[in-house]
């Protein structure tokens, strides 16, 4: 001990003390339990009450809420969970677990119900955000204490399917194209990236049904950017009014492109030469001449385009969609002509057919593009074996993607996808998630097509892939 | 048997950031001497005695036994009571509970603390669990500044609203010659001020102080004939409910919405920002005042701010909190709990000088601790039916 004088207290003096005194404290079993889980297993166990449902962590011997005994209920709570709340320390204080600044965070893990206190490391001080995702990272070396979880982390995020994209070889024509786009030996090409559309509005999805469906331009170009940074190479368009209604004025379609174009200006736009119910043959077919799209729908028959209750079979909207022969051929010779990619649209096997017999006069170029649609009211509903019947029916060369109205969509993009083809999703075609819950918009439909793909181990396609793959001209 | 219960005095230390000029039991029997000349009693007429300060935060312990010159404690009745930050206001529990029972008539209550003697953090540490909380912990202010950040998150409010608050008790302080701080600050310079933790900035938080505080409390028996107009104590409540750091719910003081439902129910309060006539809240940092304010239910869930703006709870609005300037201009902290009951009970016995609300009938005073728990008083003009 020493003294000293203290400024100011000239005539009072301090006396300097310290003590450090030595204790043992006692973990119990419960706490040695889940140290020794951590150590040995590196498992994090919380206990449960049975009598709340509460998930405590840390484990406890009793449940503050009812007194009850938990001691022997141990759950696993997995490694990883979610800030609730957190703080930046930008103070030092000797006593602090760590030099300033660092994060101090309370974690709740996915299967306990009480956050924890811990540190949060390996990253930015500015992107710490409460609800953002975290996982525990172990101590290299055991000290047999709360401190074998040595820190929290952000779990990385999945790169975008961008940098991804950068990240791999990109896809060439094979050299041989007498097999491309067929089946090998009955196997699916699976090495070809996978195209994925997105189909923004249809002519019929309204904003009372789904409120991201564009209207505007803008909101055409704004919808489009978000499904192409999602992971979309091309984007289908009915252009519409302000009020929502399908439009076949050149202006307004010619406006439309032009503003997905300049947002997003790789981006494959395939614009709808059906327009919307009750359009003339010439106001079908003009826009697409005057506009020039990179691509545009080509329908391939005469058909029943109801809309129908599902569950009733009562009928709401009588409609014959008409795609006689001629007009067809001459649909499909204007895109031609004009350098405009015809997508083939084929609501049953009969479309199918009436293509390849009109693609006997020479004048469609390879690869031909099909496209399987499901669902409508009028078409034929989604089938497996309808599918591949459909697919083996394809000309050498030619490529498929597909759509499904409503729930329709997951399953027969899906099967598109395991079969080496190619994907369309959107509000035109569904407006809700798999889960049943309104899609965000397109974007997020286009993200489940990427999950998909990411299980089949296919990639995702460029726009620059999906150009080559298609036939369609560079950008 | 039970017995009614009133203040009759109260004595307090001016205030400082060190107190090199006198040791522990001088210091405490500078506020004992003022209480007992604020009562116009003596030491002989003291029947029991409760004490209380900070664990650890001296480094010696048993007050109750080697300050007993200074408390005047010698071979009378005197028990240590300490429970973190609340101790000042569990001690006056304490007391309100033995002169209640009617065993004792009257009691002396003294919180005390010489902060500058130590090493606070460190000191605080020692409260929380050494196997699960201990090595995590980042002090006091961490532990705030989490609470702050997730009212931030739930209400949308701003370092602006809490430094509105710092400002008001700043200013308060001015008023009070007992106060450590006194210095008025506006909003920008708590703004520019030093972020210590996320949202808290160094002038939304208390220093550490040196000081000490008694109250002398006495049965109905005694209390108007020692004092001619007493503070009645109405209703005390006390509620702890913490196990470990993370159970608290983060951003609401449950413990003070539930004591403060229970101090409401007993006393009859239907509408506490009507009938309360003054708050002194132990509130050491600056978004306290808005948080638990609401937790009181003086105003609902997300609305302190904006009462806040408008001026209710400063000197002359509809309800005045933190007179004295509250805890972020004074904090010996086993004592500071008892300061908050002496501000009150001098609201309501007219004895707060320049800090006087008018008309005081009910006043109420807290104690904040730890891990978010909270211990509280309702002071009264009138004697409880």
């Amino acid at each position: 001990m020493t003294t000293k004088q203290m400024k100011g207290f000239e005539d009072s003096y301090v006396v300097e003390g310290k003590m450090a005194l030595p204790y043992t404290y006692f973990a119990g079993s419960v706490g040695s339990k889940f140290i020794t889980t951590i150590r040995d297993e590196k498992k994090i166990m919380g206990v449960k009450c049975p009598t709340c449902n509460v998930v405590y962590l840390p484990p406890r011997q009793v449940c503050d809420k009812d007194f009850t005994d938990i001691r022997d209920n141990w759950v696993d709570v997995g490694t990883s969970g979610m800030v609730t709340n957190f703080t930046v320390v930008r103070y030092d204080d000797k006593h602090l677990p760590r030099k300033a600044p660092f994060v101090l965070a309370l974690i709740k893990l996915d299967g306990a119900d009480t956050p924890f206190m811990h540190i949060l490391e390996e990253c930015k001080l500015e992107d710490v955000k409460i609800g953002m995702k975290v996982e525990a990272v172990f101590a290299k070396e055991t000290t047999n204490t709360i401190l074998d979880i040595d820190h929290f982390k952000p779990v990385a995020e999945r790169a975008s399917i961008h940098e991804r994209n950068a990240g791999r070889k990109k896809w060439v024509a094979d050299a041989e194209p007498a097999i491309q786009g067929k089946q090998k030996g009955g196997k699916p090409d699976m090495s070809k990236p996978v195209i994925i559309a997105a189909a923004l509005t249809g002519a019929a999805t309204m904003r009372n049904q789904n409120p991201s469906v564009p209207y505007t331009p803008a909101e055409f170009a704004t919808e489009a950017y978000k499904c192409w940074k999602a992971g979309a190479a091309m984007v289908h368009v009915h252009a519409r009014e302000d009020n929502g209604m399908p439009t076949h004025d050149h202006e307004r379609i010619r406006a439309t492109y032009n503003a997905i174009k300049d947002k997003c200006p790789e981006l494959i736009v395939n614009l709808s030469s059906a327009v919307g119910m009750g359009k003339t043959t010439e106001q079908r077919i003009s826009q697409i001449i005057a506009v020039k799209p990179d691509m545009a729908s080509l329908n391939t028959n005469t058909m029943n385009f109801s809309i129908v209750d599902r569950k009733t079979g009562k009928i709401f909207i009588e409609y014959v969609f008409e795609n006689t022969f001629t007009m067809l051929q001459e649909f499909g010779k204007a895109m031609e002509e004009n350098g405009v990619k015809p997508e083939i649209e084929c609501y049953d096997m009969g479309g199918l057919d009436n293509t390849l017999l009109i693609a006997k006069q020479g004048f469609f170029s390879s690869p031909m593009n099909f496209n399987f649609v499901w669902g409508v009211a009028g078409g034929q509903s989604f089938r497996a074996d309808s599918f591949i019947a459909m697919m083996n029916a394809l000309p050498a060369n030619a490529n498929f993607t597909t759509c499904g109205v409503g729930p329709e969509e997951f399953p027969c993009i899906m099967q598109s996808c395991l079969l080496g083809g190619h994907m369309r999703v959107g509000l035109e075609d569904n407006i809700k998630m798999p889960n049943g819950e309104l899609a965000k918009g397109s974007y997020e439909l286009v993200e489940v097509a990427v999950n998909i793909a990411d299980s089949l181990g296919r990639a995702v396609a460029t726009t620059d892939e999906a150009r080559e793959i298609m036939g369609v001209r560079k950008k | 048997m039970a017995k009614r219960v009133a203040i009759v005095g109260t004595g307090q230390t001016f205030h400082k950031s060190h107190r090199p000029d006198v040791n522990g039991q001088e210091l405490i029997n500078e506020a004992v001497v003022k209480a007992l000349a604020d009562a116009n009693l003596k030491m002989k007429d003291i029947d029991a005695i409760v004490i209380g300060n900070m664990d650890h935060f001296e480094g010696i312990n048993y007050v109750d036994c080697w300050s007993v010159d200074g408390s005047g404690g010698t071979m009378k009745p005197i028990i240590k009571l300490t429970t973190g930050g609340t101790t000042g206001c569990t001690v006056a529990i304490g007391g309100y509970h033995l002169v209640g029972s009617g065993m004792f008539d009257k009691v002396l209550v003294i919180g005390w603390e010489k902060n500058s003697e130590s090493d606070t953090t460190g000191a605080i540490t020692t409260a929380f669990d050494p196997v699960w909380d201990r090595q995590v912990f980042a002090g006091a202010i961490s532990g705030l500044a989490a609470e702050a950040q997730a009212y931030i998150a739930r209400y949308g409010a701003t370092d602006r609203d809490g430094a509105r608050v710092s400002v008001r008790d700043r200013k308060h302080a001015m008023n009070n010659p007992y106060a450590q701080l006194r210095k008025e600050v506006t909003l920008e310079e708590v703004l520019a001020s030093p972020m210590l933790a996320d949202p808290i900035h160094l002038l939304d938080v208390c220093p550490r102080s040196d000081g000490a505080c008694a109250v002398i409390m006495a049965s109905e028996d005694t209390a108007e004939k020692i004092c001619p107009k007493p503070d009645w104590i109405w209703a005390t409540a006390a509620r702890h409910t913490y196990s470990y750091l993370g159970d608290a719910d983060f951003g609401r003081l449950t413990s003070m919405k539930e004591g403060s439902q229970e101090l409401w129910k007993k006393a009859g309060i239907k509408e506490p920002r009507k009938e309360v006539d003054v708050i002194e809240l132990y509130q050491p940092y600056s978004f306290g005042g808005l948080i638990w304010i609401e937790d009181m239910g003086i105003v609902g869930p997300g609305e302190a701010p904006r009462y806040i703006w408008d001026g209710n709870t400063d000197m002359g609005g509809e309800l005045p909190i933190n007179p004295s300037g509250g805890v972020i201009a004074t904090n010996p902290i086993g004592a500071t709990g008892l300061i908050r009951c002496a501000e009150a009970a001098m609201q309501v016995m007219g004895k707060a000088e320049g800090r006087q609300v008018p008309d005081v009938n009910f006043a109420f005073s807290s104690g904040f601790g730890g891990c978010f728990w909270t211990d509280m008083i309702l002071h009264g003009k009138k004697k409880p039916k």
